[in-house]
């Protein structure tokens, strides 16, 4: 043991002899969470926000129908509908021309006499009904025509990606449904009107039968609503934390590449003592890392009108998921670090490495939207157990036992890479044999 | 010096991966406790390599190696007690004083407490490095960083000490200290296996050399000794690049 807190002494002089190296490893995580969370912050977004995404609106119906789509996409506040540019309203070849050159996403033409086609169909559709099944005997076709869809046009940006692309259609089709839904609600009321002319026909404001409530269970009493930050903070911590490889893998190389590494070799000294060494440290940074990612979710994400992160009153469960998570990294940094013949390869390879295993394990894409095949190969990377088992504590109020089998699968990652580390060295010194 | 083996070689042999010559050929010798024995050779010649075996650092492809009579494939961990390394780098953390670079070397080996911060000492004033002892490394003259090497070998006090190149690259002064200090080292009982290049340091440090080329003993004897009975060559420089020829090397 004592020899261990020697080791453990030198390698926090060393680590503390860089402190320009020791701020930047401390700030870039916490910037990196910051900035990607508000990156993410629409994407994610599950709350109202400030209309953000412009979309040019070329409205030449001009009446109920066209009037009724400006409302409701304005209503959604996910978007800043422009009619005009330069105080010249939007023509239907400008909108084709601003999204063709990028500078607007989206464009949105409703045709001349939208309105005007639509209640054609609907009455056609209203007074076939009436004539086949209420009241054979009464033509209500007389003077209607028939009439075509109408074609609502919408230019995409071919940037635009897809998720955006369908959320944005599904709430178009939603508007549209109301309207139509609504206006063949009046159309029977005004034949009715017509049928029964001395009849008080009440006026009934038509509101949707079924509304949907949205509950997220939690584990504890108090339900925690997910939000941007809740999702976005746990992910990029633990991306940024794996990212301690980087530093760690070069402390390995540059004392092996410095001799110190060979003249160890000749005391009276374990792999495993050094290693561990090593690992108490950078556990410490690790710690330290995560903790100021979440006070960052905590105090600064707010600053950028972001909901906080909520990371309720479990406590331990959130400190020993840092441990072990950390402990995952740095079992995965001691290995690269050995296995790794120079610095290029450690570097490139590690951080290569991270990025692939954040993907792969959902990290960025929820593991919920991938293929079969790439959901399980989620469940081999050590990012997937560390997300799993912090949006467990975070977002369903998990308690310690709940994420205890992440607990093992990253305590054993760690035991397995330092093991095959030490083994690795010990049979394969670091000079050429 | 007694002519009692403290260190054995017996038909020591290492091809390194993928070579088709082998680094060391069949090398036989026994190095005597409290004598000071040199390596010599060009570069290539398996100096470095005989040494790296010696201490352990990676097994021979085919021989038998004793140290104070233990087989070092068997008995690894109790020979790391009794020898000491100075290797060829300046196997130091250069971010770290020096003396904070000897406390950890001395802790690994065991040592703490009053009695590593004397020896440190001790050698600190030895090797005229008091005044700087509180400097990170990295801030040293190439001589200052290859006497604090130098100390880190030492402060066990191993009964064998490796010197592989000591002092390559460094002034006269720190050369003069260094080499003195290895005649006072042997003096208190200390076997010194010690590689070169320079054949006049060799020439007065060592009580026996052994004259490497191409992985094989081509010579072994006193310096002198080895002069005298070749009398056609005035010193063991011309002795030395007569057997082992003018031509460059890698």
């Amino acid at each position: 043991m004592f020899k261990y807190f020697a080791a453990y002494r030198k390698e926090w002089l060393i680590l503390i002899r860089d402190p320009a190296g020791l701020v930047l490893l401390f700030l870039m995580p916490m910037v990196m969470v910051v900035i990607l969370s508000m990156v993410q912050e629409f994407g994610w977004s599950t709350i109202s926000r400030e209309p953000q995404v412009p979309v040019l609106f070329v409205n030449t119906d001009q009446d109920s129908v066209g009037n009724k789509f400006q409302q409701g996409l304005t209503e959604a506040k996910i978007f800043t509908l422009i009619s005009q540019l330069d105080s010249v309203p939007v023509t239907r070849e400008v909108a084709r021309q601003k999204v063709l050159e990028g500078e607007y996403q989206i464009a949105v033409v409703i045709p001349e006499r939208t309105s005007e086609r639509i209640r054609a169909k609907i009455r056609l559709l209203v007074n076939k009904t009436m004539t086949s099944l209420m009241m054979p005997d009464q033509n209500f076709l007389a003077g209607v025509t028939n009439t075509d869809s109408v074609e609502v046009i919408i230019y995409f940006d071919p940037a635009v990606r897809n998720s955006f692309r369908n959320a944005f259609l599904s709430s178009t089709r939603e508007f549209n449904s109301k309207i139509e839904s609504r206006m063949i609600f009046e159309t029977f009321q005004d034949e009715l009107r017509k049928l029964f002319p001395g009849f008080n026909m009440p006026v009934i404001d038509y509101e949707p039968s079924v509304y949907f409530k949205e509950i997220f269970p939690s584990g504890v009493e108090e339900e925690i609503l997910p939000s941007t930050t809740q999702h976005n903070v746990p992910s990029w911590a633990i991306f940024a934390m794996f990212f301690i490889v980087v530093p760690l893998t070069s402390s390995i190389i540059k004392e092996r590449e410095e001799g110190s590494l060979i003249r160890l070799m000749t005391i009276p000294v374990t792999y495993m003592t050094i290693f561990m060494a090593k690992v108490g440290v950078y556990l410490f940074v690790c710690f330290i890392q995560f903790l100021l990612m979440v006070l960052a979710g905590i105090y600064v994400l707010p600053l950028f009108n972001m909901p906080p992160l909520e990371v309720g009153a479990n406590y331990l469960a959130i400190a020993i998921m840092t441990i072990v998570s950390s402990l995952a990294a740095l079992g995965y940094g001691i290995l690269l670090g050995t296995l790794s013949k120079t610095h290029q390869q450690a570097a490139a390879f590690g951080s290569v490495s991270i990025v692939v295993l954040a993907a792969m394990g959902g990290l960025w894409v929820p593991v919920y939207l991938m293929g079969s095949f790439m959901r399980h190969l989620a469940t081999f990377s050590p990012l997937n157990w560390a997300h799993a088992g912090f949006l467990d504590i975070f977002l369903r109020g998990s308690s310690l036992m709940d994420v205890f089998p992440e607990i093992i699968k990253l305590l054993s990652f760690f035991a397995v890479t330092i093991t095959i580390a030490a083994i690795y060295r010990t049979l394969k010194p670091p000079i050429s044999t | 010096m007694t002519e009692e083996s403290i260190i054995g070689i017996r038909d020591l042999t290492k091809y390194y991966k993928g070579a088709d010559e082998p680094a060391i050929d069949h090398i036989s010798l026994g190095i005597f406790k409290d004598e000071i024995f040199g390596f010599l050779g060009p570069n290539g010649a398996g100096k470095t390599t005989t040494i790296s075996i010696l201490c352990g650092l990676f097994p021979p492809t085919k021989g038998k190696v004793t140290i104070d009579g233990l087989d070092i494939r068997l008995n690894h961990e109790k020979i790391k007690h009794i020898i000491g390394i100075v290797p060829q780098e300046v196997a130091l953390y250069h971010t770290l004083t020096g003396l904070e670079n000897l406390q950890f070397f001395g802790n690994m080996y065991g040592l703490k407490g009053k009695a590593l911060k004397e020896r440190i000492g001790e050698y600190l004033v030895r090797f005229g490095l008091e005044k700087f002892a509180r400097k990170q490394v990295s801030t040293y003259s190439g001589g200052m960083k290859r006497r604090v090497n130098l100390i880190a070998g030492l402060l066990h006090k191993p009964r064998i000490l490796f010197l592989d190149e000591p002092t390559v690259g460094i002034d006269v002064q720190s050369r003069n200290v260094i080499l003195e200090f290895l005649h006072e080292l042997q003096e208190t009982g200390t076997t010194i296996i010690y590689t070169s290049h320079y054949m006049e340091e060799a020439e007065k440090l060592c009580n026996r050399v052994a004259i490497i080329d191409q992985g094989k003993i081509i010579a072994i004897g006193n310096p002198k000794e080895l002069v005298a009975l070749n009398p056609e060559f005035k010193n063991l420089e011309t002795m030395f690049l007569h057997l082992t020829g003018k031509g460059l090397r890698d």
